[in-house]
């Protein structure tokens, strides 16, 4: 059993915050990383998600304490200020929650899919481009960050890891563990150090056996600045109690009585573009037709109709999508009876052309807020699971 | 000591691996959150062949209950678990059974009663139960789930009295942590020993009348009888406690303090809360401070002496609640110590607090201040942890109001012009990407040109679109609860109708829409015959997406058969689900409403056209239903993408055929096999994760019964159509 005293130095418990989207498998990262501590760390440990979404894209949380074997877990709150913070999903950054509680102490792992961020305090920051590699290997984003995590763990091999990937999965989806253990691998060697704030971009030291892709590298500066800009913009508008929760703004004083909600139509404020996963639709605009499937087939209200003329008659014509509230479905892909509408790379459009906002508004919000679906679901799917492992979708 | 395993679990898989190895009989239930893992964690292990457990999924949780009361009274050893409004629902079951004394086990996974609605963990649900004459054990963590769980089961076939084991929603039921279980059943069998029935109720040589009627005369005797078995249960605990140490070596009290021995102040607290205070307290202990935490094992019988013992001779008391019993000044377990207090002559100065509601997270640094308020002098009783809130300055409406004329444009038919009108939900809406619900809805709104009023009943509809402090609402919207939406519209209906007649509001139609899904149409079905056979004039509409999808997807009645669910797992003892999704169309026409008809998102005209057609009849004649099939990527597990071909392999397959029945006429709007695009039902189970499995060959006779039925039912159909009014 390998022993892993060192993160117990100076501390009763080592704490991990999984930062990530449901979809992504943080729910089941979590368990296993438990397991492992309890199973082969000789360890005692605790996992839990945060309550209430197992919905895809919705943002999840997992919480990890590791302790002394002896000790029992007597904290059932959640992890505040973590020793390790693990984010499965770039966008997540763009919300100032994600790295709440994070300080000198505190090593980060970050899922590299465009460009790397700067990021702000933590004393290490890691990367693994885990959506490529599990795509590559036939893994998923959550076994790759496992690999990875063990790796900042201070492991010196894999063979704890391998083995609760058996132990989980091996039984239900013997198909599945060869391709995970594969990204298991993959991300416990291909993990590499980032760099944080005030380090200089030629400081960057790699792990041992680790491989930056030169994409990201070159990518590095615009990516930085640009996330630094604007968390600096999110910062300092939104209140927080010790534990990172924002404080309601409408409380018993100033709420109206009963949840009474006045506020019609308010959920138009939501930023939606975090929980999509990669693609969006693209319109080109001089082969629509403006039959009106698109709209019809959306579910988050998203082409904008405006009255206007074609081929000679007086109709509503198409103007283009809103992508605040595009959750990247492409169900309007599937529908276009004319290929105007195409499954597009998100990340090699960065400006929209057809970007409108919703042409009902009276006014724009004063900013939109960046968020996911709402959460709601409690258990896990009875697929999540199978998805996470590898099975098929 | 019996031998022992380790389980790497939480507190809802330890109550399944309980109840699995005490081998009960017999589980009613009905899917509620956070309790519902304990149904899916002994569906799983059914469909592999680890129990034989019967689990009748019942259609509410007040015929759950029933159904475990039937169960106990026939002799077997039943099971159930509920939470929050769950346990209210079935609420009047409960003396019932206590009352005639048939025993059996509840686990109660305590969340906040609504409304508004929340899911989350608070003790407001199990304090309804203090006076319905169940024992309740509270467990504060997932080892004492299991622990209490097979202590229960003992107490109540030994006192003849239903029991609960209640713990913290999520933080107990959810949280994974390390366990330890019986290596083998056959500890725990023995030590809960042989079900004895006083009065068998199937020996037919010697029968028995249960439930009798009772005069004042008699009554209170009864209750004198169930005031006995209730004390008996408070001497026979400690013993049971001790017992099962022997077996276990964890040994339990009914009341529990940590560092109360020397304690001036003194915390009391119930569940979780009372693990993490205890690392507070180590904490201030180590910095020289008196201080110490109590809890309670049993609510009912209260165990007033022990606490008193534990916590009696403190200076400063502080009892913190997980919910109020409004206007009582604390919560229902500050009432209960502060009058044990005062029975045993304590001097103590006691304050009570309300925290943590609706599962607003108890931290060490809560518990710290907590004890730092028990020394402060204060207000006898206060809220912990409330927001005032900041008014800011006023922003006006983010859209204008959607006036009748905006949306008069006598366009339903047209998919191009029926853009021009103002969305009644706006976007920002929470639905997973490519979720059904929206789709439909809009496709509803957008044939209805009069004014809507809106009623949702629980379920994904309502919760994606109204997280508070936002509402992606643009017209007059209500939730209510899952089983009586379509009552509660008759009464919104019935007043606008007598508030326009005496002229307070404007004349003119508004079209009542109830809007249903996620198996409403399950608990929800007795309120929306009774509104339809009293003929109010609204609109129910149904978004079927077959399964309870806001809870996880559990099976709802109009799951297909076959297909698999958190309640319905496919193994070697189990095909998924095992009987066919109901004709609601037709038990609602049956009711001889003027209009039930079925839409689907890929025939959008025909939507939209039924959608006007229903609301003339909701707003002149009567009550009027459309159901619509409606796509939940997540759980039918196909592509977000593909849905609006997965719904139109639905209806080619004539699973869900499109028709209506108007004035008792039906009508045939679309035939698949005329228009040459007739598919067997294979090819749309084909077509999704939660039914592929189907078209293996061991399947074969479960994927030809549900052809043979959607065959039978078709022709039925036609048969019904009026040769008057051929298919369009």
């Amino acid at each position: 059993m390998e022993k892993v005293n060192h993160l117990l130095a100076n501390r009763d418990y080592y704490e991990i915050r999984l930062e990530s989207i449901g979809g992504l498998g943080a729910n089941l990262c979590g368990k296993m990383l438990g397991e492992l501590g309890i199973k082969y760390l000789d360890l005692n440990s605790s996992s839990f998600s945060s309550y209430g979404s197992e919905k895809t894209g919705t943002p999840v949380k997992g919480f990890i304490r590791y302790c002394e074997k002896e000790k029992e877990i007597r904290l059932h709150s959640s992890v505040v200020a973590p020793d390790l913070l693990v984010v499965f999903h770039q966008a997540l950054l763009s919300n100032p929650e994600t790295l709440h509680g994070c300080s000198e102490k505190t090593k980060v792992i970050l899922a590299v899919e465009s460009g790397i961020p700067v990021l702000p305090k933590a004393h290490e920051v890691y990367g693994i481009e885990a959506q490529k590699i599990a795509m590559e290997t036939h893994s998923r984003i959550n076994i790759v960050m496992l690999g990875a995590m063990l790796k900042v763990l201070g492991l010196t091999d894999l063979s704890a890891g391998e083995r609760i990937c058996e132990d989980t999965l091996g039984k239900k989806y013997p198909e599945a563990l060869e391709g995970n253990l594969e990204g298991l691998k993959r991300g416990f060697e291909e993990i590499y150090k980032i760099r944080t704030e005030g380090e200089s971009a030629d400081n960057l030291t790699k792990l041992p056996a680790a491989a930056a892709s030169p994409m990201a590298m070159e990518s590095v500066t615009e990516a930085a600045t640009a996330t630094a800009e604007s968390m600096a913009e999110a910062g300092p508008t939104v209140k927080e109690d010790f534990t990172g929760t924002t404080r309601p703004e409408c409380g018993y004083d100033n709420a109206p009585l009963g949840g009474v909600n006045p506020r019609a139509g308010s959920t138009v404020v939501a930023d939606l573009s975090p929980s999509r996963q990669g693609f969006i639709p693209i319109f080109i605009k001089e082969k629509c037709i403006n039959c009106g499937l698109c709209f019809s087939t959306c579910p988050d209200m998203v082409f904008q109709f405006e009255k206007g003329e074609f081929n000679g008659k007086e109709m509503m014509i198409n103007q283009g999508l809103d992508y605040y509230h595009c959750k990247g479905c492409l169900r309007c892909v599937d529908v276009c009876p004319v290929d105007a509408l195409v499954r597009g790379v998100e990340s090699e459009h960065q400006k929209k052309d057809f970007f409108l906002p919703n042409k009902e508004l009276l006014r724009a919000p004063k900013d939109y807020e960046k968020t996911g679906p709402d959460g709601y679901v409690t258990s896990e799917s009875y697929l999540t699971e199978q998805r996470m492992e590898g099975g098929e979708v | 000591m019996k031998k022992q395993v380790m389980e790497f679990a939480s507190g809802n898989e330890m109550a399944s691996i309980a109840i699995k190895q005490i081998g009960y009989d017999l589980m009613g239930y009905y899917p509620i959150t956070p309790s519902t893992q304990i149904a899916e964690n002994l569906d799983l292990m059914r469909a592999g062949g680890e129990t034989d457990l019967i689990m009748v999924a019942a259609e509410g949780e007040h015929s759950a209950a029933g159904i475990c009361y039937g169960a106990s009274v026939a002799g077997g050893r039943a099971v159930n678990a509920t939470s929050a409004n769950g346990l209210l629902y079935a609420l009047e079951q409960f003396p019932v059974q206590s009352g005639t004394r048939y025993p059996m086990v509840m686990n109660v996974a305590c969340r906040t009663v609504s409304g508004p609605l929340s899911i989350k963990g608070d003790h407001s649900d199990i304090m309804y139960m203090l006076n319905t004459g169940w024992p309740i054990l509270f467990a504060a963590t997932a080892q004492q789930v299991y622990d209490f769980n097979i202590i229960a089961l003992k107490l109540a076939e030994t006192v003849r009295l239903p029991v609960v084991v209640a713990y913290d929603g999520f933080f107990t039921s959810h949280q994974k942590g390390r366990c330890y279980r019986f290596a083998k059943e056959e500890a725990v069998k023995e030590f809960v020993g042989r079900k004895k029935e006083p009065y068998p109720f199937l020996d037919l040589e010697h029968p028995v009348t249960v439930g009798s009627y009772m005069n004042e005369a008699d009554l209170i005797n009864n209750r004198y009888q169930l005031h006995l078995a209730m004390e008996e249960a408070r001497n026979l605990l400690p013993s049971l406690f001790a017992s099962y140490a022997e077996i276990s070596g964890r040994a339990y009290d009914m009341a529990k303090g940590c560092y109360c021995e020397d304690a001036e102040e003194i915390l009391v607290v119930l569940g979780s809360s009372f693990d993490t205070a205890s690392e507070a307290v180590e904490e201030m202990r180590g910095a020289g401070k008196k201080v110490g935490i109590a809890t309670v094992h049993s609510l009912r019988p209260f165990p007033g002496e022990e606490l008193f013992s534990v916590i009696g001779h403190a200076k400063n008391i502080l009892v913190a609640d997980r919910q109020d019993s409004y206007g009582g000044c604390g919560g229902n377990l500050s009432l209960e110590v502060r009058a044990m207090l005062q029975r045993f002559g304590s001097r103590a100065k006691v304050r009570s607090l309300v925290y943590g509601l609706g599962g607003k997270e108890f931290f060490k640094e809560d518990a710290k201040e907590m004890l730092r308020l028990a020394k402060e002098s204060g207000e006898d009783f206060a809220y912990y942890g409330v927001t005032a809130g900041e008014t800011k300055k006023e922003e006006g409406p983010l859209f204008p109001p959607i006036t009748r004329e905006s949306t008069c444009l006598g366009a339903r038919q047209n998919l191009n012009a029926v853009t021009a009108m103002p969305g009644r939900i706006a976007p920002g809406h929470g639905a997973c990407p490519g979720c059904g619900i929206p789709v439909n809805l809009n496709l509803l709104l957008r044939g209805i040109e009069d004014p809507v009023v809106l009623l949702f009943q629980t379920g994904c509809a309502m919760i994606v679109t109204t997280a508070y402090p936002r509402t992606a609402f643009r017209v007059p919207y209500l939730h209510n609860l899952f089983q009586n939406g379509a009552a509660t519209l008759s009464g919104i209906a019935e007043i606008c109708y007598r508030k326009q007649e005496k002229g307070e509001i404007p004349k003119g139609d508004i079209i009542f829409i109830m809007v249903s899904g996620d198996g409403g149409m399950d608990i929800g079905m007795g309120s929306a015959l009774g509104t339809a056979l009293r003929g109010h004039r609204l609109l129910i509409f149904e978004y079927d997406n077959g399964g309870y999808m806001n809870t996880g997807y559990q099976l709802s009645y109009s799951t297909p058969l076959g297909a698999k669910s958190s309640t319905s797992h496919v193994g070697k003892n189990q095909y998924g689900k095992t009987f066919f999704q109901k004709d609601m169309v037709k038990i609602m026409a049956a009711t001889g409403i003027p209009y039930a008809a079925t839409v689907a998102e890929s025939h959008p005209v025909d939507f939209m056209k039924k959608a006007a057609k229903a609301a003339h009849y909701a707003k002149t004649t009567g009550t009027a239903y459309v159901k619509a099939i409606s796509a939940c990527p997540l759980n039918w597990n196909d592509k977000p993408m593909t849905e609006r071909r997965v719904i139109e392999a639905a209806v080619n397959s004539c699973y869900f055929p499109l028709y209506e029945i108007e004035n008792g006429i039906t009508r045939l709007s679309y035939d698949p096999e005329k228009a040459g695009k007739k598919i067997p039902v294979a090819d749309w189970l084909s077509m999704m994760g939660r039914t592929k499995h189907l078209l293996k060959e061991e399947y074969r006779e479960v994927r030809e019964a549900l052809q043979q039925e959607t065959d039978r039912r078709y022709q039925e159909l036609k048969k019904q159509l009026s040769e008057t009014f051929p298919t369009r």
